[in-house]
């Protein structure tokens, strides 16, 4: 199991990340240094996925699986979003150079707590890669690749999310455990 | 003026395709992109490309309403539904594009209502290499998605590339690695 940085779970961090969280077009917060890294055992078993149009990754399951399902973490999320999440999916993704997916992905998407943390080392912005939320009557919000940070926003139906297209110059990988939570 | 009067081959594998060489002549082209050079040009993204790019359809150039005739008078419209065996083409739109380093253009098919042949008349000076990027790449596509690159055609000086644009026409800019400018004339012939 992984530990949560102590910083984000003292009464006053919450209480402050509560109200960040609302101030924006799309509610989210970005938490640097989210989890004791040194307890992760980062060994993903990845697949690539391909529908031309939408995508094309690696993809397998969440590192953090057992963690992003378990109460502890959840109870977290309520407390920092006011929100009832409910675990729906998590996955694995990898962003090789060339990979992509696109904004039209989400369209039927219905109202949900996107959560990516990031796994993504020596990264360049100049590389592409990085997370963008949009929607026809809010302001984009793109949120740069930064190992170890964990990225909460929520979305609802229309609002759209992908992962930049990966120059074929970068060294690296956008990797990623992207977790969605079904909201009432 | 237009210097090609024919088009060679219509290549059906994965999409119908045909790349017209020479397409103008050597006086009307050095015209076309002196007077591309003069425009001021928007940079545009999204997270499905990222150019610079210049509407064409509307504009009132002499130079631009020569080479909007060449690429859609009647000779022309007629010749190209002809070849590729497609309703009759009532109208064409243009736009130049600049895609300069990094620059790219994702997968896509083309489809919008109306549109029937994509055409893109390629106006880079210098002789692109596959190292330097900007080449078409041609998908097939199977019914999950899964794509395969079936062709990289490299933009040469003064060819005119189309394609019938349909469901199956995925295809993609792929992304530029080199200090080029890949200037095209770019747009679609309608029915």
């Amino acid at each position: 199991m992984s530990d949560i940085n102590f910083y984000y779970l003292e009464k006053a961090t919450l209480s402050n990340l509560k109200k960040i969280f609302n101030l924006s077009d799309f509610p989210f917060v970005r938490l640097s240094k989210f989890l004791d890294i040194e307890s992760v055992d980062y060994n993903p078993k990845l697949e690539r996925e391909e529908k031309i149009g939408y995508y094309n990754r690696k993809k397998g399951s969440a590192v953090l699986e057992e963690f992003w399902q378990s109460s502890e973490f959840i109870k977290f999320l309520g407390r920092i979003t006011g929100l009832n999440p409910k675990f729906r999916s998590a996955n694995h993704f990898n962003y090789s150079p060339g990979d992509y997916s696109l904004l039209h992905m989400d369209e039927s998407e219905p109202n949900r707590l996107s959560v990516v943390y990031d796994f993504t080392r020596s990264w360049r912005l100049e590389w592409g890669g990085y997370d963008i939320y949009t929607s026809p009557d809010k302001e984009p919000l793109i949120s740069n690749r930064d190992f170890g940070s964990l990225m909460i926003v929520k979305l609802e139906k229309g609002d759209l999310s992908c992962t930049r297209y990966v120059s074929l110059k970068s060294k690296e990988s956008t990797l990623i455990d992207f977790i969605t939570y079904d909201l009432d | 003026m237009r210097k090609a009067e024919e088009i060679s081959q219509i290549v059906q594998h994965p999409f119908p395709h045909a790349i017209v060489r020479d397409f103008l002549d050597t006086a009307t082209l050095g015209l076309v992109i002196d007077a591309l050079a003069g425009l001021e040009y928007e940079f545009d993204e999204s997270d499905l490309f990222s150019y610079l790019s210049f509407g064409l359809t509307e504009i009132d150039h002499p130079v631009i309403n020569i080479l909007r005739d060449d690429l859609g008078d009647d000779f022309w419209r007629k010749k190209v539904a002809e070849k590729f065996s497609v309703k009759p083409i009532s109208k064409i739109d243009m736009g130049a594009y600049v895609y300069g380093l990094g620059d790219f253009l994702l997968p896509h098919d083309d489809q919008v209502e109306g549109r029937i042949i994509a055409y893109s008349l390629h106006l880079t000076d210098i002789e692109i290499t596959e190292k330097m990027g900007g080449a078409l790449h041609i998908y097939e596509a199977d019914k999950s998605g899964k794509s395969t690159l079936v062709k990289s055609i490299i933009p040469e000086y003064n060819s005119l590339i189309m394609f019938e644009v349909s469901n199956h026409s995925w295809h993609q800019v792929g992304e530029i690695l080199a200090d080029i400018q890949r200037l095209t004339v770019t747009g679609w012939y309608h029915v």
